[in-house]
């Protein structure tokens, strides 16, 4: 083994001594490790926390603290445990030892020659952390549409209770929570990881261990939330409100973990995602070459690092009320439920940004491939970023028009929130303008353009609705608000989240997306989710309050109509799932640059090698260089310099 | 790179005609006016809608107070004002599959669209009308918001005290999972459907006796959470006799479902009946 490296082919730098084999003890660990130091350390916390520490004798409500105290300890050595087992900490171990990380190690821990074990395993590599970040995505939507499916039978059986109504809270509570962590990571997760560094040229994220650090969080935030289903469920909607939240039975508490760690998940990816496109962009990308994917992506990590911990503090109060008998939101004893609503909506509005705001950029970057037309005034979209991001942090109180903590707050608040229409219109123009006398390629990634712009002013505009506080006082906690938030989170987000996997799909998984049986899926699932959705405007126009299992019979026919799309929303999916899977395992291999894209990650071959690039990418010139220019058009000079060439040697 | 001229721009940049001719020459193109012409169709299909919202709204029997009304033409308005935002978009869609060929453009567009990046007069003429129509929503929201709160408690908004001289106040309380209602200047009448009399101002206290509820009255526009531990006040006006709903509009545990009840909006006489019915029980 040799004692250099040769790093940047020109400088041989020192190595620290290498202690054993490459990869030290992280050789040895990957996610059954983990699982199974999960497990025990939950095991051993639960027997000695039952057997040994006296809960419950000093007064009768302890006894109930302390069972609560005992499965939040439980649940939180879970999570210790599992990062325990699956490596986690090693780096800081391996550092309070002494033991510096080798060039040898770094590449071992980036999963050089461990072929598929990598994606098991601890792996710093970006591209492997966003195919992981891909493959949990799709596993919360399935649980969240199969949830979905349950809720929407039992509202279409309108003569008769399906489930249990305990049953049936917690899985409108379940299918929410579960749908918007999918829908936060399913964009920013892996094309946020493994698009994102190609794009900008990069050899990898700025910290990749705090890259595998996010994304193994995550994974082992998730089974905290999905046990509660058998421990009492979180019977309170995803907003867990309290103080009902406080009457919830233990199941709560898996939410309350759940909520803490991925929190940590997402702030500690919000840094990596800010630092790698602020430094590591290559050599001649300045502010304005950047793609426009790029700055979604920045927008949206700003705003989930900034807003996040106000989500995370809401829960780590309220499992102190129920862990410690504190009394943040307990009237009774001087605490106030305003305050958890408060807490809980300033990262909740922003949310729906982080969730939207990539989707679109995505959108955005590949709208110029198919009509090979420049982006329509990218500094107009940059614009749009920056405004909803600005804005997004002053609108919360929106959702708390109705709660009278406030009264007068509904003027401000209603003015902020519809200027947020202006910074979301500038997008509708790039938009608008970039389809402006082109002819597109039609293939799948291009229509879903077309359908995500349509759900996108429906959502809008119904959203200008609930912006009004008189209007609000007859809509919120109706159907109408339901609907309305389904077309900006599943129409106008999940549908361009699909669009743009199957955008990356082949530098992704190096296969081509087999687009005949995925288009047969998308198109049914958008058609069902119009007939689904539209018809719950009806019924929130007509007074049906949201997550109620019965209802006025005035409701019945909107619910059938709403339950019959929906289960063709869940065929429709299955068949596009069929699609990713199939085409994943054996479509056809792709060529490194199907689409003829002019961004960076298209330049280098597929699959990716571990150092992304051969030699690093210089660019000249925005990636934008396509059509024929127009002679009317004054065309900025540093645009108009160079012969649309973006790579070159250095 | 050759520089072909494209068919619909016969000058050449340096002799650039003047501007209204530009714009002339513009709403002569032909991809132009079948847009406009697809816009104003579509315009009209949409606006019917406006009174297709208004019919569902009314359903059951609303409008019922005259903060309904005016929620309804709030609705209403804003129905038609986003009708043509609608339909410019949806216009623009439409033409890009059928017009300039998406749908049927199998292989990639190579080198033969135009390469607009930007357009001042598009960029401003837009920013300009989305900030008119948002100001627009704005004020017309402020100034509903302020006459609806004047209906509600029967007061200016600043000054929070009721002025009207007939009003009647009840106290609503949630509770998992049913509503009472309690009138203190009618002997203090508990029940649990509430009874007002039609054109007299009505004010609600709000509080809960556990978790947060909603206390909506559909019919009537109404809306508030009671909270435990803090009392929140709305009210309304009554103009339509009849019965109402009365629903729960937030979430609050295992029978939330079913936490309604109803709103008997009676005449004066029927009312000062009912009270004296109501409050001989409580006496004898
Ligand atoms: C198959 C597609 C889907 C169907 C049929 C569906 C249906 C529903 C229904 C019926 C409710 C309960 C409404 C109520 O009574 O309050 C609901 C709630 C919700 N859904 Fe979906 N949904 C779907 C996909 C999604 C997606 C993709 C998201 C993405 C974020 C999402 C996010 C939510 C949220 C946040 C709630 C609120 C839960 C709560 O009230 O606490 N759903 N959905
Ligand atoms: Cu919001
Ligand atoms: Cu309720």
């Amino acid at each position: 083994m040799s004692q250099t490296a040769v790093i940047h082919e020109q400088m041989a730098v020192p190595q620290p001594k290498q202690h054993g084999k490459p990869g030290g003890f992280l050789a040895h660990t990957n996610i059954f490790t983990g699982l199974i130091g999960g497990v025990v350390a939950a095991g051993v916390t639960y027997f000695i926390g039952d057997k040994l520490v006296p809960w419950g004798t000093q007064n009768a409500d302890f006894s109930q603290v302390g069972l609560n105290a005992l499965v939040f300890c439980t649940f939180v050595a879970w999570v210790i445990g599992f990062m325990a087992g699956i490596g986690a900490f090693a780096g800081p171990i391996r550092w309070a030892l002494g033991h510096d990380l080798t060039h040898d190690d770094a590449e071992y821990m980036a999963g050089k020659g461990q072929g598929r074990m990598k994606y098991w395993k601890y792996t710093t590599d970006h591209k492997v952390v966003g195919i992981q970040y891909l493959v949990m995505a799709l596993v919360l939507f399935g649980f969240g549409g199969f949830f979905a499916m349950l809720i929407r039978t039992e509202l279409g059986a309108t003569w008769r209770e399906v489930f249990d109504p305990n049953f049936y809270n917690s899985l409108i509570g379940t299918h929410g929570i579960v749908m918007i962590i999918a829908m936060i990571i399913v964009v920013a997760g892996p094309l946020g990881n493994f698009i994102m560094p190609l794009m900008i040229g990069a050899r990898d994220m700025a910290f990749p261990r705090l890259n595998a650090l996010s994304f193994w969080l995550l994974f082992a935030a998730v089974p905290p939330l999905v046990l509660n289903l058998v421990m009492g469920g979180i019977r309170d909607g995803w907003t867990v409100y309290q103080p009902l939240g406080t009457q919830a039975p233990i199941g709560m508490i898996g939410y309350q973990v759940c909520i803490i760690t991925f929190a940590f998940s997402t702030g500690i990816a919000g840094v990596n995602l800010i630092t790698t496109i602020v430094t590591m962009r290559a050599r001649g990308m300045t502010w304005a070459r950047t793609p426009i994917f790029i700055i979604g992506t920045l927008a949206a990590a700003i705003m989930g690092l900034v807003w996040f911990p106000m989500f995370q503090y809401a829960q780590l109060l309220a499992a102190s009320d129920k862990v410690i008998g504190t009394s943040f939101y307990i009237p009774q004893s001087g605490g106030s439920v305003w305050l958890y609503e408060n807490l809980f909506w300033l990262l909740g509005h922003p949310e729906v940004y982080v969730i939207v705001v990539p989707a679109t950029a995505g959108i955005l970057e590949l709208m110029v491939v198919f009509l090979r037309k420049p982006l329509f005034s990218y500094k107009m979209a940059v614009a749009g970023f920056a405004g909803v991001v600005g804005i997004s942090a002053v609108v919360w109180v929106h959702h708390m028009y109705m709660t009278g903590f406030a009264p007068q707050a509904g003027y401000p608040f209603m003015l902020s929130t519809e200027l947020i229409s202006i910074p979301f219109g500038f997008l509708v123009l790039v938009m608008l303008g970039t389809l402006w006398r082109g002819k597109a390629w039609n293939r799948l990634p291009m229509m879903a353009v077309y359908a995500v712009i349509f759900d996108k002013i429906i959502g809008g505009i119904t959203g200008v609705y609930l912006s009004d506080v008189p209007v609000d006082q007859y809509m919120h906690g109706s159907m109408f608000v339901v609907a309305h938030f389904h077309y900006m989170l599943m129409g106008a987000g999940l549908f361009a989240a699909m669009g743009v996997i199957v955008y990356w799909f082949p530098k992704m998984t190096g296969r081509m997306f087999d687009e005949r049986i995925g288009k047969i899926g998308f198109w049914t699932a958008f058609l069902a989710f119009q007939v689904t959705f539209l018809s719950m405007f009806v019924a929130g126009l007509q007074g049906m309050p949201r997550r109620v299992l019965q209802f006025d019979n005035a409701f019945d026919i909107s619910n059938w109509i709403s339950t019959i799309g929906a289960y063709c929303i869940g065929i429709g999916m299955l068949i596009f799932l069929y699609a990713v899977i199939t085409s994943w395992r054996n479509g056809k291999v792709a060529p490194s640059n199907p689409w003829g894209a002019k961004t960076l990650e298209w330049q280098t071959e597929t699959p990716v090698p571990l150092e992304n690039f051969p030699v690093l990418p210089v660019v000249t010139s925005d990636p934008y260089g396509y059509g024929i220019p127009d002679p009317y058009l004054k065309v900025e000079e540093e645009l108009d310099q160079d012969d649309n060439e973006t790579v070159g040697a250095r | 790179m050759s520089i072909e001229t494209p068919v619909d721009q016969p000058e050449s940049p340096t002799n650039r005609p003047e501007s209204t001719h530009r714009m002339k020459e513009w709403f002569s193109r032909d991809y132009v006016r079948k847009i406009i012409a697809i816009f104003i169709v579509l315009t009209i299909i949409i606006i019917p809608i406006a009174w297709l919202v208004i019919h569902f709204l009314e359903l059951s029997g609303g409008p019922a107070s005259s903060i309904m009304e005016e929620l309804e033409t709030t609705i209403f308005v804003f129905t038609l004002v986003s009708a043509p935002l609608m339909a410019i978009t949806a216009a623009v869609l439409i033409y890009s599959l059928f017009g300039w060929g998406s749908i049927k453009s199998e292989d990639p567009p190579m080198q033969e669209n135009p390469a607009i990046r930007t357009n001042a007069v598009a960029v401003i003429g837009w920013t300009a009308a989305t900030s008119l129509l948002a100001a627009f929503l704005v004020i017309w929201g402020l100034v509903e918001l302020a006459t609806i709160t004047a209906d509600s408690y029967g007061s200016t908004p600043s000054s929070q005290q009721p002025n009207a001289t007939k009003q009647i106040d009840v106290n609503v309380t949630g509770q998992q999972w049913v509503w009472s209602f309690e009138y203190p200047d009618q002997q203090k009448i508990q029940s649990d459907v509430l009874v007002v009399p039609i054109n007299t101002p009505i004010y609600f206290n709000v509080t809960s006796k556990d978790v947060v509820h909603s206390f909506w009255v559909v019919e009537m526009g109404v809306k508030i959470d009671a909270n435990p531990g803090a009392v929140t006040n709305t009210g309304f006006t009554a103009n339509k006799l009849g019965t109402f709903n009365i629903r729960c509009a937030e979430l609050c545990g295992l029978h939330h479902a079913y936490m309604e009840t109803n709103v008997q909006v009676v005449t004066q006489d029927q009312f000062d009946s009912w009270v004296r019915e109501q409050g001989g029980k409580r006496t004898a």
